[in-house]
């Protein structure tokens, strides 16, 4: 295989992609060799996934001059080029079935092998053992798969794309693996991934940790708005250095935070908080304060809020004014004065068939029923009122269901369900992903004007500029930990993301010394 | 589209046809058809399954199957007549217990539900199955006599200006219940768990309080139901089971109906009599048995292919605009907003 070293797997250049106004790729270039395991960086919005989703034939590009992959050129309008021409993907959601065996999910994709219908019970298990081999996994195929570990899951992932051999596979995509593995696996995971790398398929490998590149990728890519910043090798690199260019120096770290909070009591207490993700998570939040959460995928970040407000179990004491809230019971947070935005929107955000009045009202409906009913007219004019001030689209329909209107839209009337029962504490998880610019603007306005009414907020948010403008202090977790607390002449975007994707604290160490 | 939406060819297909079918059959049959003898046996002959369908819609609405309700009405029938024909109970005591017996089916149901965490369907299904051997228990297998005092008859069969008073219980019922699901915070709390549980719990809704009650509601329902069958029909120890499918048939159906896409009291109870209308006048014309079980059943799938059909033609303009807002992590303002929402 050596000889193929550098022979291109994939070759791309000048490929631009936009949305609207967005320029999610601008003029890109990325050329990876076979058998190159080649790291793909960049922070959210860099367009990294939209690259990815162009390789899958999810979007076009608009423009590119060269798209190779082996040497053959790829045609962006036929249905199911990926496939033809050997590209394969593992996504982060590894779209297993957790209930079948890892036969049956390897098979289920490129058919059972059978003989006058029945399957060939030894023979599809020989091929299966083939697949399994080339990860290096050694497991018996007839476990099921929510029997396995994270990285083994991965791993049958990863079999199942190679399924029939690496012959014509030149190029495999994995996005975020490693994401919500735990940390022991991610050695196993990365094993089984330079196994694939050794059999000459190129690796395009997309991940938020930057420390498990080092000793892994031959080369990064960084991406950042949409344009390819470098391609490096990594032996020469520093982390230090890596994350400069991951971030960049666009980040406005000057302060335009509202005035620090004069001392008030804590409206919200927690203490040894615990869940699957999180460890002693102890944390107090003010009447009036903005508390930001971040940090990586799997660090604790999408727990904290759901824990708090009682919707996954928990250990621990949570108390809000002084109550103590008992876990697993949303409507005693709601009783005692919470409100919490999912970051899941379709999932537990909104009822997508309820009409927009039903979906605003539902936190608390004693105001607007006077014997014998609900007054629907005073409801519809108070979902009027906060949807205007929220300015949403068009505040006067209050009749459409949820589902119909765009995903700020849905995401201003699930914010108004809580702004409009005045929360002593508001949870808002992702408040702003999946909308547009202006939507944000206004939710934004929203949170800090909520706060200044004297509500503790808590926003939990990957885009770290978001959580810096937003927010008075912000807290980042690591390994379900809290790592930092930033605040003040601290809480700058470079400070935040360099404690959010660093694996170790940096502050107050000299950025020269940080070891390579 | 235009068209259906402007007269409610959609919403209020129903009635259209329940009009067409009163329309052709005058004309067909105008000795037999018009009459207010055809009417009663029309209204009053539904009484027990409307009712019924009104015991499926409840659960329905909060996203839970009740397929306890055919056994629960035959158990509560049969408890009301044995208490009067072998213990001699008085009417009122009887009704009260054999409607008692239907509230404890329900709490029953929610328990397994709720607590033990079984799917509805599942736990309904077996409980039904629970109620008949306990049925077959309670009256030994024996037919209970039938009772004969005028209070029981008088209890349905009373008519008022050529109608059994039946009908006035029936309609009582849907006007409670289109006030209780309507205009009420219950009602509303009903379609909120069904609507989205998770999301409900997280507004504060207490999901399992709720399903608990809709499903003492759906059996309590069927309780009644049984006792107005025992009074208007006659003892049977069969009638139940085959009242399930009509009645989940029917509140499909008026879910097509009046508020299409919702589970709704008068869509249900217009689906019950449209069909009830047509299956009678169809009866003057032929005496083919057949006829009512195709037309039943031509009714149902097509009435719900057309509810279909609709909603995925609304659900392709919601993906347009489910499409133009993900792509980017932060699209531009303009190509998400510029989308008109399309009002149901």
């Amino acid at each position: 295989m050596e000889a193929n070293d550098l022979e291109p797997a994939l070759e791309i250049a000048g490929m631009s992609k936009s949305f609207g106004h967005t320029q999610a790729l601008d003029s890109v270039n990325l050329h990876v060799s076979k058998g190159e395991i080649r790291a793909l960086l960049g922070a959210n919005g860099s367009g990294k996934s939209t690259l990815i989703k162009i390789l899958s034939g999810f979007h076009r590009p608009d423009d590119w001059q060269l798209a190779r992959v082996a040497g053959q050129n790829i045609d962006f309008d036929s249905p199911k080029f990926a496939e033809r021409l050997g590209i394969r993907f593992v996504h982060q959601d590894l779209g297993l079935i957790d209930s079948c065996s890892v036969l049956d999910n390897i098979e289920f994709v490129d058919g059972f092998p059978c003989r006058f219908g029945t399957i060939r019970g030894s023979e599809s298990r020989r091929k299966a053992k083939v697949a399994l081999g080339l990860v290096g996994l050694e497991i018996d195929v007839t476990t099921l798969v929510r029997e396995l570990t994270a990285s083994q899951k991965t791993g049958v992932a990863v079999a199942r794309a190679l399924f029939g051999g690496t012959e014509g596979v030149h190029l495999l995509v994995f996005d975020e693996p490693t994401a919500t593995l735990p940390a022991a696996e991610v050695e196993h995971l990365l094993e089984m991934v330079r196994s694939v790398s050794r059999q000459g398929v190129a690796v395009l490998y997309v991940t938020h940790r930057l420390e498990e590149v080092f000793g892994f990728a031959k080369a990064a890519t960084v991406l950042r708005n949409g344009r390819e910043i470098i391609t490096t090798p990594l032996e020469t690199l520093t982390r230090h250095d890596l994350f400069n260019y991951l971030v960049g120096r666009d980040f406005d770290d000057s302060q335009s935070k509202s005035e620090p909070l004069s001392d008030t009591s804590p409206v919200l207490e927690v203490d040894g908080l615990s869940t699957q993700q999180l460890h002693e998570v102890r944390l107090s939040v003010q009447s009036g304060e903005v508390v930001g959460i971040s940090g990586v995928t799997g660090s604790g970040r999408e727990e904290l809020l759901p824990a708090i407000f009682g919707v996954i179990s928990r250990k621990g004491s949570v108390r809000i004014g002084g109550e103590l809230i008992p876990s697993m019971r949303p409507n005693f947070s709601v009783r005692n004065g919470a409100g919490f935005v999912s970051a899941d929107r379709k999932g537990s955000g909104g009822m997508m068939n309820l009409s927009i009045r039903e979906n605003f009202s539902i936190t608390g409906l004693r105001e607007f029923w006077r014997w014998p009913k609900i007054r629907k007219r005073a409801e519809a004019k108070a979902a009027s009122e906060w949807l205007g001030r929220l300015q949403a689209l068009d505040p006067t329909n209050t009749e459409g269901t949820l589902a119909t209107l765009s995903g700020g839209n849905q995401q201003k009337v699930i914010l108004a369900k809580w702004l409009r029962m005045a929360p002593k504490v508001l949870m808002l998880d992702e408040p702003t992903q999946g909308v547009d610019v202006g939507a944000k603007a206004e939710i934004h306005r929203e949170i800090l004007a909520t706060a200044e009414g004297g509500a503790a907020v808590l926003v939990s948010s990957i885009d770290i500029d978001e959580l810096v403008r937003l927010c008075h202090r912000v807290i980042v977790l690591r390994n379900g930990r809290i790592a930092s607390d930033l605040r003040d002449a601290d809480l700058t975007a470079t400070n935040v993301s360099r404690e959010t994707l660093l694996s170790e604290s940096v502050m107050d160490v000299p950025a020269e010394s940080i070891p390579a | 589209m235009k068209l259906t939406r402007g007269l409610g060819l959609d919403r209020f297909s129903g009635l259209y046809l329940l009009l067409i079918f009163i329309v052709v059959f005058t004309v067909w049959q105008p000795h037999l058809f018009p009459t207010v003898s055809t009417a009663d046996t029309v209204l009053s002959g539904q009484a027990v399954s409307a009712m019924i369908a009104m015991a499926v819609l409840v659960p329905l609405i909060a996203g839970e199957y009740d397929l306890s309700v055919g056994a629960t009405a035959n158990l509560s029938a049969v408890v009301a007549l044995d208490l009067q024909t072998v213990y001699h109970w008085a009417v009122i005591p009887a009704i009260v217990v054999a409607l008692l017996s239907g509230v404890l089916v329900g709490i029953v149901n929610g328990f397994i539900v709720v607590r033990l965490r079984v799917s509805s369907f599942i736990a309904t299904l077996g409980v039904g199955s629970l109620i008949a051997a306990a049925q077959t228990v309670i009256s030994g297998n024996n037919e209970p006599l039938p009772e004969i005092s005028n209070a029981w008859l008088n209890f349905t069969q009373t008519t008022i200006a050529g109608f059994q008073i039946a009908i006035i219980y029936v309609i009582a019922l849907a006007v409670f219940l289109w006030w209780l699901l309507e205009h009420t915070p219950v009602g509303r709390y009903l379609h909120a768990v069904g609507g989205n549980s998770e999301a409900a719990r997280l507004s504060g809704v207490s999901v399992d309080r709720w399903v608990w009650t809709s499903l003492i509601m759906s059996a309590t329902i069927s309780g009644a139901a049984g006792i107005i069958y025992g009074s208007l029909i006659g003892p049977s120890l069969t009638f139940g089971p085959g009242l399930l499918l009509p009645a989940f048939a029917a509140v499909f159906l008026g879910s097509t109906q009046l508020k299409p896409g919702r589970f709704n009291v008068w869509g249900t109870v217009l689906a019950i009599y449209v069909l009830a209308t047509g299956v009678q006048g169809f009866e003057y014309v032929t005496s083919a048995q057949w006829l009512s079980s195709l037309f039943n059943g031509v009714a149902l799938i097509g009435a719900v292919s057309f509810a279909v059909w609709r909603q995925r033609k609304m659900s392709q303009s919601k993906h347009e605009i489910i499409y133009q807002t993900e792509p980017p992590s932060s699209s531009s303002a303009s190509s998400s907003d510029s989308i008109a929402p399309e009002q149901g």
